[in-house]
């Protein structure tokens, strides 16, 4: 059983004899015990109950042609690729894993890295039903790298110039199919870094449909990727994502956009603030998993 | 319908015996009129456990229920059993996991900002992150590790306090968060009858100071056994602490217990009598055997400590420690109870892979013993199944195998103490306290995950019932140095084991095997 | 007269180094050693004697120098050729039987006044080993004027010869040189009654410092390293209170001290550790180790006759600690002056040194013998020696 010394002359081929001869004696054995050749000793006791079956895992997700190949690309190759670049350091999961209804992602802009930072801070399912808005006269100007990118990351055209209504339009369709929406309400990415002034949209958006926004910060993804630099380099990255926020009752589209911007620019700084984040307690309630284990009552 | 424990005579029929052989497996045929005892059949389990558990919580025994002890603004400690509880350790989720979320549900209604989560290990060693993860969850996990979950440290002077001395003289400590809040809740898992009830605060949350009171050579040689709490001096001193605990500290118990049901589907022919192995089973017979005869130890300990026990949930009580206890050792007794008729002068018995003391480690000789002649010996409610004087006969490979980061204190325990003497009487007033308070030992179980220094005497005086009760030891299929070392005989095979003890107890001696695990506590009349 | 005598070659020794020490190379007819008749030895000075050697042990130096791994510090400290043997009991010319000094220092060499050290009783380390009557030399047995234990007849100083009283047989006689050493070892090192002592290495002086240590200065507790079994109950039977395996060193000390034990890339270092060491083995790893599981400011002494290792010196500074040589005997002031030789004599029958030697050899078989002694520790076998009376009428 253990291994033989070297002059016990049993290596190699002596020692894989053995092991087969015992392999042979061993079958020989439970064969003769077990009576595969005659009928079962009537002096055995009768067969036992089975033991119990375990308990049943949870049911699969199902899922669509492409959302499947995007799920495979994402899980083998982008978020990997995200991890690997910028280890991002993500704060306030707790607020998208269990999302019962879909939310507006009110992020700051400043690269293009900033995608896949959210898509990697959001969990399977969150990500799973969420899509991302991207500037039609960028990405979508030549036919084949638009629809890559909608492979990728999931992007929609989301047309920068073109009046408000043309916007609202398309975003609240896909808010009322249940998609997560992710906007970038600066406009465009940022140069130096800071925090510019939002676009109303996002307000409008949330009024428009009764949409909750989860304002998101992203700290250091302009080091990944700067504007005007085509090769990502690595870099630290840090994603802190807020408490949902919902419009106060007689709170203007454009104040509530001037909150979401101001609430994101605290992210920003403050450590943890609870009115922003939440207090554990807030958090606990977020995260509870909304089907049980064992089935329903 | 499951069945109870059985106790079968061997006749000509009869298929041979499964034993455990460390990380292996054998069969042996058993001598004509042998008893075999098997344990009984997992019991169903609770279907909701939530369900369950948010019964219990509601109404607890002899205390209040549990929502309304809870308040904004007190001090909470939420405490729970570490990770030599169950074995093999379960599948996701824990049991302990499902009445934590509960409770913290429950918390986080009530408004308690400050609540802290301890894993009540006493002088086990600490547990990895990812351990940690295992028995509570993602959630709890996430939301409070590592500033208000942690493992108690049962050698830091200023995170411990001095409780006081029972009326017996033993001294008692506490864990100094748990001593100043306004409630601790103990989240228990029972398995064998030796767990739970006041045991749980005194040694879980305890120093070595308030351990080595009970946990002494006079005090297990008085425990007979500390499987069944009426009978063991260890269990009267546990209580005598606990009351002392219970005065100073409003403690909320939640104790929990599961079925037998110790081995996943592909494992099924350790959890099934020889008789009812089905093709499928003996097939994964002959292949566990191959496998564990030509792999090299580090792939088989892979192999084996990769299983997941499907336990299930039989009973949850919770309030007040008396009360609920008295009812946990009922289901626990419900699931493992076999009676059993009268002594026997030889008991055999193979000792499995896993002890409560080497999760993902080997397991060293220091703990075969603990194993075999500690916990396995002791499963008996009444009188040992082994007659005084009579032949004790396991097997194991019993090699010199230590892991270095969890059992450092073995290796010396065995290289230094071993050698001179393996008299536990000796070994206490010769070694002990050197051993506990050693800086190396102490700075290790404080910072890596390394058992106390005082703990391998605590595994050797498991078993030292067992060394004095019985005529011999024998192992059979241990490397003969080990065995030698460990004050035991060597044996190569069953049948010359039976030879040998044959000078001890004489010819045709009667004979039991105690087909264990899954566990079982043998009732003896 | 019959003698084996040892000639400087400079490719002999490059050829036998090469071999890698090689005992079939190293006694070969290309080697620096040869058997044959050579002259006697002249007495170089009145008073001298000729002493005719009973026994001669093989000593580690001397199969330093025929093994080819011997330092080349030495080389200008002895003249050639020369016959080996320096650890002898022999007879006199009227027939008493008597143990060698070897040391040569300027009481031998007739040089007054005596140089600073051998003033102060080290002849070992005398300043005027080129000087006198004799050739350059630092022991009998390594000058070509003198003879040595490997011949018929050697020439000794008066001061060189000591009496064996009747009570001491010839084989434990012969090991009265290396306990010398080793005393003086130990008295050298002065470990205290609550010292941790380790010896490390049990050839024959590994296994002699235990029982000069044990005897001379008794520590709190005395751990003998050693390799192989013979060894480990021969240390035992002579006064060690543990004996370990190389491996299992630091874990071992580690518990004897409480120390700490750090582990790192190659080696691993203790923080704390022994008081004081004594290395009997003179190879690179053991001295390795020696620094490492030696405690800080504590004492390293080297016994057995290192040769051109490699040591980490990191160790050495950052521990503080203090490293010694240890080499020959003289008069030990920590015994009020009195001679190593004296003690050694007086220390020995306690110890039944006996055991230690064996087998005999005569010189026609000195290849069989060097062969023997390189390989002492696995055959089992501590102290190897040429048997000459046969050669006595």
């Amino acid at each position: 059983m253990t291994a033989k010394p070297w002059y016990s002359g049993e290596r190699g081929l002596t020692q894989l004899a053995d092991a087969v001869g015992s392999l042979v004696k061993d079958v020989g054995r439970v064969r003769r015990a077990w009576h595969w050749d005659t009928p079962r000793p009537h002096t055995w006791p009768e067969r036992g109950a089975v033991v119990p079956a375990p308990a049943s895992d949870l049911g699969w997700a199902r899922q669509e042609p492409v959302r499947t190949i995007r799920y495979l690309i994402q899980q083998g190759l982008l978020l990997p690729f995200t991890e690997a670049m910028s280890h991002p350091k993500v704060e306030g999961r707790e607020w998208v894993k269990e999302l019962d209804r879909p939310v507006i992602f009110a992020a700051n802009h400043s690269s293009h890295a900033d995608t896949s930072l959210i898509l990697h801070a959001l969990t399977d399912t969150a990500r799973d039903r969420t899509v991302v808005a991207a500037a039609a006269d960028y990405w979508f100007k030549r036919p084949l790298m638009g629809n890559i990118v909608s492979l990728f990351l999931n992007t929609f055209p989301f047309s920068r110039t073109g009046g408000a209504q043309g916007q609202l339009h398309a975003s609240s369709t896909l808010l009322k199919s249940g998609w997560n929406l992710v906007l970038f309400p600066e406009g465009s990415r940022s140069q130096d870094g800071r925090i510019h002034e939002f676009k109303p949209g996002v307000g409008h958006l949330a009024n428009e449909t009764r949409t909750p926004v989860v304002p998101v910060h992203i700290r250091g993804a302009q080091r990944i990727m700067p504007k005007g630099q085509k090769l990502p380099l690595p870099a630290p990255a840090r994603v802190r994502i807020g408490k949902p926020m919902t419009p106060k009752p007689g709170e203007g589209s454009r104040e509530f956009t001037t909150r979401v911007e101001k609430a994101v620019r605290t992210l920003a700084e403050t450590p943890k603030s609870e009115d922003l984040q939440g207090t554990w307690i807030e958090r606990w309630r977020a995260s509870k998993p909304r089907e049980l284990v064992y089935g329903e009552d | 319908m499951a069945r109870p424990g059985a106790v079968i005579e061997v006749d000509r029929n009869t298929p041979p015996v499964l034993f455990h052989y460390g990380e292996g497996v054998r069969l042996e045929r058993l001598p004509l009129g042998s008893r075999i005892v098997y344990p009984p059949d997992p019991l169903e389990p609770i279907a909701h456990p939530e369900r369950a558990i948010k019964r219990a919580l509601g109404r607890p025994l002899d205390d209040d229920p549990l929502k309304s002890l809870l308040r904004r603004g007190m001090k909470l400690t939420l405490a729970f059993d570490d990770l030599s509880l169950p074995l093999p350790p379960m599948a996701a989720p824990d049991v302990r996991q499902l009445v934590m979320e509960e409770v913290v549900d429950m918390a986080a209604e009530a408004g308690v900002e400050d609540i802290h989560v301890i894993a009540a290990l006493g002088l086990h060693r600490r547990m990895t992150a990812d351990e940690v993860r295992h028995i509570v969850g993602d959630r709890i996990f996430s939301t409070f590790w590592p500033d208000r979950l942690y493992q108690h440290d049962g050698e830091d002077p200023d995170e411990n306090v001095y409780i006081g001395k029972t009326a017996q003289g033993e001294e008692v400590t506490l864990n100094k968060r748990a001593a100043e809040s306004d409630l601790v809740i103990y989240v228990n898992l029972t398995l064998v009858p030796m767990d739970g009830g006041h045991k749980s605060m005194a040694t879980g949350l305890a120093t070595y100071r308030g351990i080595r009171a009970n946990h002494n050579v006079k005090t297990l040689l008085g425990s007979r056994s500390y499987m069944n709490p009426p009978d063991s001096a260890l269990h009267h001193s546990c209580i005598r602490q606990g009351q002392l605990i219970e005065d100073t500290v409003r403690v909320f118990h939640i104790e929990t217990t599961v079925n037998n049901h110790a081995f996943p589907a592909i494992a099924s022919f350790m959890q099934k009598r020889e008789t009812d192995w089905t093709a499928q089973d003996q097939a994964m017979f002959l292949a566990m055997k191959q496998m564990t005869d030509i792999a090299p130890p580090a792939f088989k300990r892979n192999i084996f400590h990769a299983m997941r026990a499907p336990y299930g949930l039989t009973s949850v009580n919770a309030g007040q420690v008396d009360a609920v206890h008295d009812k946990t050792l009922d289901a626990v007794r419900n699931q493992i109870s076999v009676p059993v008729e009268g002594q026997t002068d030889i008991v055999t018995m193979g000792v499995p892979y896993l002890g409560p003391y080497n999760i993902n480690a080997p397991m060293n000789p220091v703990l075969v013993v603990c194993m075999g002649a500690g916990y396995l010996f002791n499963l008996y409610r009444g009188k040992p199944v082994l007659r005084q004087g009579g032949v004790l006969i396991f097997e194991h490979p019993c090699r010199y195998e230590f892991d270095a980061v969890q059992h450092p204190s073995y290796i010396d325990f065995y290289d230094e103490v071993l050698a001179d003497t393996t008299d536990p009487a000796e070994i206490e007033s010769k070694y002990e306290v050197r051993f506990a308070e050693d800086p190396w030992f102490r700075q290790l179980y404080r910072k890596s995950t390394a058992y106390h220094g005082a703990h391998p005497f605590y595994a050797w005086y498991w078993a030292a019932f067992a060394m004095e009760y019985a005529g011999d030891i024998i192992v059979v299929g241990g490397e003969r140095d080990v065995v030698h070392r460990l004050g035991f005989k060597a044996a190569t095979t069953l049948e010359d084991a039976l030879e040998m003890a044959e000078q001890t107890v004489g010819r045709h001696p009667s004979i039991t095997h105690l087909r264990v695990p899954p566990i079982m506590l043998c009732d003896v009349q | 007269m019959l003698a084996l005598t040892y000639h400087r070659s400079v490719p002999a020794f490059a050829l036998v180094r090469a071999s890698g020490g090689n005992p079939e190379v190293a006694t070969s007819a290309l080697s620096m050693l040869h058997l044959g008749d050579v002259p006697e030895p002249e007495l170089p000075a009145a008073g001298w004697m000729r002493v005719m050697p009973s026994l001669s042990g093989v000593c580690g130096s001397d199969l330093a120098a025929i093994g080819g791994h011997a330092s080349l510090y030495l080389d200008p400290l002895t003249s050639y050729p020369f016959v080996p043997g320096h650890e002898v009991v022999g007879v006199l010319e009227e027939g008493s039987r008597v143990v060698i000094e070897p040391a040569l220092g300027c009481v031998v060499r007739g040089i007054e006044p005596l140089c600073p050290r051998c003033a102060e009783g080290r002849p070992g380390l005398c300043y005027n080993a080129t000087e006198g009557p004799i050739e350059v030399g630092l022991q009998t047995g390594y000058c070509a004027s003198t003879g040595g234990g490997w011949g018929e007849v050697l020439v000794a100083h008066p001061s060189q010869v000591h009496a064996v009283p009747a009570t001491l047989s010839d084989e434990a006689a012969v090991l009265i040189e290396p306990l010398a050493c080793c005393v003086h070892a130990a008295l050298r090192g002065g470990a205290a009654k609550s010292d941790v002592v380790v010896v490390v290495g049990a050839g024959t002086i590994g296994l002699l410092t235990v029982a000069a240590v044990k005897m001379f200065t008794p520590p709190k507790r005395l751990i003998a390293v050693a390799k192989h079994p013979t060894q480990r109950d021969l240390a035992m039977a002579l006064g060690a209170d543990a004996v370990i395996t190389p491996g299992d060193a630091f874990q071992r000390i580690r518990f004897a001290t409480a120390a700490r034990r750090l582990d790192g890339v190659d080696r691993s270092l203790l923080l704390g550790g022994a008081d004081i060491t004594f290395e009997c083995v003179g190879r690179a790893d053991s001295l390795s180790d020696a620094v490492r599981f030696t405690r800080e400011g504590g004492v390293v002494v080297a016994v057995g006759m290192p040769g051109d290792e490699r040591v980490d010196w990191a160790a050495i500074w950052q521990r503080e600690l203090t490293v010694m040589g240890a080499y020959a005997y003289g008069s030990e002031p920590k015994r009020k002056g009195r001679r190593t030789f004296e003690l050694a004599l007086e220390a020995a029958p306690e110890l039944r040194l006996e055991r230690l030697v064996g087998p005999l050899f005569s010189l026609g078989d000195y290849r069989d013998a060097i062969a023997y002694a390189m390989s002492a520790g696995r055959l089992g076998a501590v102290k190897v020696a040429f048997d000459l009376r046969g050669l006595r009428a």
